[in-house]
């Protein structure tokens, strides 16, 4: 439809700026995904890519230290995410914090840990390596879409073939029935947690090689916008149902959408106010069928 | 290790379990003898599903023991239940429905299907397959839960169930709670067979309310009233009635139900006219209650007949039908919309539906009838202390205050002062009692059927759900049976001229 | 009902469920402890904190604040949560700026009208939908922020006249701020209303059981939209508050206000299962985030520490006020 509207959005260049515009917002929603299918929620994606994006730009060749680890630093910071999804998780179980709350005040405690990085002073990524991953093109799509799509083949890999992911599964179908069968639940949700960690610590990675520069802003919008892609692939936010390949689907839909408005004359400032409706909107449908009438919803 | 074949499978011993305000087990004792099927049955509260739960570890006992094979054993947990070879399926299914057979088969130990994390599809295959081929079931064990018949759902949970063989070298011990509940005759006669087969290398505790299943299947049955063991009787060559006399037994008191004080009915005076009434699980119901009328409906799980009462109250959707108060057409559209046409709802679930347990006694008591608290839109205290106090003292609700918190009353108590919220404004017209008794010592019983007869005699129509048909027969004037959703008859029931428990079960199966 | 019903009285005793939970009686005291021992670390830390300037700086600053706090605690006492009263506040400051050239003095009421309006949407959309009020809020958060971007051309709204909305910048007796005393008022409105009327015992009803609540005839629907119209009309006088001190509107003005509202309604000791609080306890949490807000400077911890500070902040005091009777799985 948007072809039609827009010649400019059938040319190859958009097509790959969109391709490439998704990358980030895959990686996040491959994160994302574990958590909802457990039927929990996460909201930390802004705060962790955050704390990733200045950690690596710390890390790797950068103006304001001397420091130069290049993958290694990388490999810090997606743990960085790792440990900060673990503490979402703790928190969760360990402390019964509902998982929106939680992911809440562990997003802040990440543009805490940010700023603090930040310090006043821009940090500018000098690693070639880095800055190479947004510039360079491997047939025709950056090394950061390469990226995200293996990602997506991990997620879908974890979700298919591994303990963590069919039970990160089985938690939003019916946890109660897990604990029945002497399933000890509580360190697969702290894990899931951290999985979906270093995912975002990863999208934190390639926001700043984007950019060039590590900024505290890095992930603002992210964690919405995984939000709704997932819900549009057909992931329930009650858990159980949907998955990463749904939420790869979903994360095209959502590009291919915002792009397509702007391509024919809406304001880029809409796009969070859609992605809005659509949630709205794909909740409630979700629930239409077992709406009845002396149900509670919080 | 040998053990005798004379040894019990599982014996239990003087088993105790006691709930705040109500006592659940009192001393049961229960043998299970090896390659046997026990069949177990009593009425609803008669520690069923207590018992039941001390058995696979979900309750831990107050005292008394569970022996397993002459062995005392704690019972903490199912796992602990299952290292011992007793094994439960649960009457809810309990099967995560968006996982395939196979990982439900062998949740939380997937053994050599699953190595480092990772998952080895086709040993899971194959490690299914086994569990399933015992039980002779051709099911895919990779076919997604929910897309199996509820049949081969349970299949797959017996299969579930055998993998504790792995866990302990004896042969174990499986309790099937009401596994028929939910299947269709042909589905019932395959599990028949399956529980047959099963006798050849375990044990069976066979829990059901269908007294002539029970007696067609099992070699053995026990039976529970009032959290005991009342006796037992060998399957061959009897009949439903006298298990029916053990479960029910002799009426306690002669006046438990207070039948002297039964009310006049005015049967020219419909209170209630009900026609056509269909809803998600009810079909067509009519139903009458007179002014100073109590009709109980009976039925067994499943009937229908928890749904008619809380769509009566505007708690469950209405597809069609009409109902008149007084003459007059309703419109219910909501629980408001009942409390004004003067309909009062007392839940079975008195802790989490019937009250709101750290509200004060005085809140809970006029959290529906504001008129009895409020001058104009604002609170009155002096007045609701005047109302709550004056019903305190009339219900002898036995409480600190009317500021103590409900959920530190005893549950007979917080039953009164859910009762009590319906009667402060003195316009209720109709009571809609479901299980008032449920979880309710014998003294607190008895007060709460003198309250409803006391009720009926000052004009008000009550629909019950009795806990038991003892009580149902106790207390009505008149009894609807309910089956699949209709109502299948009505029997009228005179002080007097009480029908027996028997005439109502055929009815109801 | 004449008969006099009469019985005998039963046999059994009231059982003990306990008191209430300790963490429960340790949270009803600590806004207020911790609100004396941060006035006391700031004095001790800072000599010219207990300065009448400095004070009225602090009023000044927790105002709206407060009335956020206060209003969305009315959502949180029904069991559910506003994620979007930021935006809506910021949306609202947009909103004044851009009225009070065309409107002047009606500006005021007409912003918390439509604030008020935007919450009533938000509930019936909760109520009717069934869609949990957390994600009817997360969206509508991010609806209104764009919408926020796009009527105010994602810059800031200069406010030339501000003649209507001064009187919030007056001092009463000379000292303490207009806007403070506003809050204090808007508070007090609130708990009065809660307390006279049949309102206090409905919203805890609905927050500590929806069921039960429900079941009791209780008008739970009318109830919780109610409670996000104030919910919603809180953040426009928030929002009036925030552009008398600015002189302007900006899409993004108040978005950095929704943590510390958050925590300050949890830090009151207000359960977020539901029930249990209080909006004088949001005013006790409220003035606790902005005494940690101002006294970090003076304390020499750098502002970023702010941040981290409400997120640990929100994860302990949801914690200590948690109904864990009511959590068995907690998603």
């Amino acid at each position: 439809m948007f072809a039609v509207l827009s010649p400019r959005f059938r040319s190859i260049e958009n097509v790959q700026n969109m391709v490439d515009a998704a990358a980030v917002l895959a990686v996040v929603t491959c994160g994302i995904t574990f958590v909802l299918l457990m039927g929990s929620i996460d909201l930390s994606a802004a705060g962790v890519m955050g704390a990733s994006a200045l950690t690596v730009s710390l890390l790797v060749a950068n103006n304001r230290n001397d420091n130069d680890l290049g993958l290694l630093g990388i490999g810090v910071a997606v743990l960085l995410g790792c440990a900060f999804g673990c503490l979402s998780g703790l928190a969760l179980v360990l402390l019964k914090v509902p998982s929106f709350m939680a992911t809440l005040g562990v997003s802040a405690a990440g543009l805490g840990v940010a700023t603090l990085m930040f310090a006043g002073v821009q940090p500018n990524v000098s690693d070639a390596m880095l800055k190479g991953w947004a510039i360079e093109r491997f047939l025709g799509l950056s090394y950061l879409t390469w990226i995200a799509a293996t990602c997506i083949l991990v997620g879908w890999l974890l979700q298919r073939y591994t303990r963590l992911g069919r039970y990160a599964f089985a938690i939003g179908g019916a946890e109660e029935v897990l604990a029945l069968s002497g399933v000890r639940v509580k360190p697969y949700k702290v894990a899931v947690f951290a999985v979906a960690g270093a995912f975002y610590g990863l999208a934190g990675v390639m926001v700043t090689s984007q950019l060039g520069a590590g900024l505290v802003q890095a992930g603002s919008g992210y964690d919405f916008s995984a939000i709704t892609a997932a819900v549009v692939g057909g992931t329930l936010l009650t858990g159980g149902r949907g998955g990463v390949l749904h939420s790869a689907v979903g994360v095209l839909l959502v590009v291919v959408l915002t792009n397509g408005l702007v391509q024919i004359g809406v304001s880029p400032y809409w796009q969070g106010g859609v992605e809005g409706l659509i949630v709205v909107a794909a909740v409630a449908a979700a629930v239409i069928p077992q709406r009845r009438r002396n149900q509670v919803v919080k | 290790m040998s053990v005798p074949a004379s040894t019990p499978a599982l014996e239990v011993r003087g088993l105790v379990k006691h709930y705040p305000g109500v006592t659940a087990l009192d001393g049961v004792d229960l043998v299970v003898r090896q390659h046997e099927v026990l069949g177990l049955v009593g009425e609803n509260g008669a520690g069923k599903s207590t018992l039941l739960k001390a058995l696979v570890g979900l309750v831990v006992p107050d005292a008394g023991e569970i022996r397993v094979r002459g062995e005392a054993v704690k019972l903490r947990s199912v796992v602990d239940a299952a290292d011992h070879g007793i094994g439960m399926v649960f009457q809810e299914q309990s099967l995560v429905p968006n996982l395939t057979a196979a990982e439900n088969i062998l949740l939380g130990g997937e053994g050599p299907g699953v190595r480092r994390g990772v998952y080895r599809w086709d040993a899971m295959r194959r490690l299914a397959q086994e569990q399933l081929d015992k039980i002779g079931s051709n099911i895919d064990p990779l076919v997604r839960t929910d897309a199996l018949s509820f049949a081969d759902r349970q299949m797959v949970e017996i299969a579930k169930v055998l993998r504790i063989e792995q866990r302990s070298q004896h042969p174990p011990v499986i309790v099937l709670d009401e596994p028929t509940s939910v299947l269709e005759a042909k589905e019932i006669e395959t599990l028949f067979a399956q529980i047959r087969r099963l006798r050849e290398f375990a044990s069976v505790v066979f829990v059901s309310h269908r007294l002539d299943e029970v007696l067609e299947v099992c070699d053995r049955v026990a039976v529970l009233r009032n959290g005991q063991s009342v006796g037992e009787l060998a399957a061959a060559g009897a009949v439903p009635r006298e298990l029916h006399r053990m479960m029910i037994g002799s009426t306690g008191s002669d006046d438990h139900y207070h039948e002297n004080a039964a009310a006049v009915v005015e049967s020219e005076r419909p209170r209630l006219t009900v026609r056509g009434l269909s809803g998600t699980s009810f079909q067509d119901v009519d139903l009458d209650v007179a002014a100073g009328e109590i009709v109980a409906i009976v039925g067994v799980h499943g009937s229908g007949r928890e749904d008619v009462c809380r769509a009566l109250f505007g708690a469950e959707p209405v597809t069609a039908g009409e109902i008149r108060m007084d003459g007059k057409k309703i419109n219910i559209s909501g629980t408001r919309a009942a409390c004004a046409a003067g309909i009062g709802y007392v839940p079975a679930e008195r802790k989490t539906e019937g009250m709101v347990g750290p509200m004060s006694v005085a809140e809970n008591m006029t959290l529906a009838k504001q008129r009895s608290r409020c001058a104009g839109p604002f609170v009155a205290p002096g007045k609701q202390a005047a109302v709550v106090d004056r019903w305190i003292d009339r219900l002898c609700i036995r409480t600190p205050g009317r500021d103590t918190p409900i959920q530190r009353l005893s549950g007979g108590n917080q039953q009164k002062v859910v009762l009590a919220r319906w009667l402060v404004d003195g316009d209720i017209r109709l009571l809609l009692l479901d299980h008032p008794t449920r979880g309710l010592d014998i003294g607190a019983r008895s007060e709460v059927y003198r309250l409803m007869r006391e009720l009926a005699a000052s004009g008000v129509a009550t629909v019950l759900l009795a806990d038991s048909l003892e009580e149902a027969i106790g207390m009505a004037d008149r009894i609807l049976v309910m089956n699949d959703g209709r109502v299948v008859s009505e029997v009228a029931c005179p002080a007097g001229g009480k029908p027996s428990p028997l005439d109502l079960v055929k009815e109801m199966v | 009902m004449s008969t006099p019903v009469a019985l005998k009285p039963a046999a059994e005793a009231a059982t003990g469920d306990g008191g209430p939970r300790l963490g429960r009686r340790l949270t009803g005291f600590m806004p207020l402890i911790a609100l004396l021992a941060l006035v006391v670390a700031l004095a001790i830390a800072d000599p010219g904190f207990l300065t009448q300037r400095s004070l009225t700086a602090v009023a000044r600053t927790a105002a709206p604040l407060i009335v956020l706090a206060a209003a969305a605690t009315l959502i949180v006492l029904c069991g559910g949560i506003d994620l979007s009263i930021a935006a809506v506040a910021s949306l609202s400051t947009v909103l004044l700026a851009l009225w009070l050239p065309h409107l002047g003095g009606l500006a005021t009421p007409a912003v918390i009208l439509a604030a008020a309006s935007i919450g009533a949407v938000q509930g019936v959309a909760h109520v009717l939908l069934r869609i949990p009020s957390f994600i009817v809020t997360l969206g509508g958060m991010s609806i209104l922020s764009a919408v926020a971007l796009v009527v105010s051309g994602a810059g800031t709204v200069r406010v030339v006249d501000d003649s209507t909305v001064k009187w919030l910048e007056l001092y009463v007796g000379g000292y303490v701020p207009m806007s403070f005393v506003m809050a204090l008022v808007v508070v007090a409105l609130i708990a009065l209303a809660l307390r006279l009327t049949p309102l206090r015992s409905w919203i805890s009803a609905t927050g500590y059981s929806e069921s039960a609540a429900r079941l009791a005839g209780t008008p739970v629907d009318l109830v919780k939209i109610g409670a996000f119209v104030v919910s919603g009309a809180g953040a426009g006088f928030a929002a009036i508050m925030l552009v008398s001190r600015q002189f302007s509107g900006g899409p993004t003005m108040a978005d950095n206000l929704l943590l510390p509202a958050v925590a300050a309604i949890v830090v009151g000791g207000t359960a977020i299962t539901g029930g249990h609080g209080s909006v004088w306890r949001s005013l006790a949490g409220a003035l606790v985030v902005t005494l940690l807000r101002v006294g970090l400077p003076i304390v020499g911890v750098p502002s970023a520490y702010e941040q981290i500070l409400y997120g640990v902040i929100i994860v302990i005091a949801v914690t200590l006020t948690l109904d864990w009777s009511k959590v068995s799985i907690i998603k």
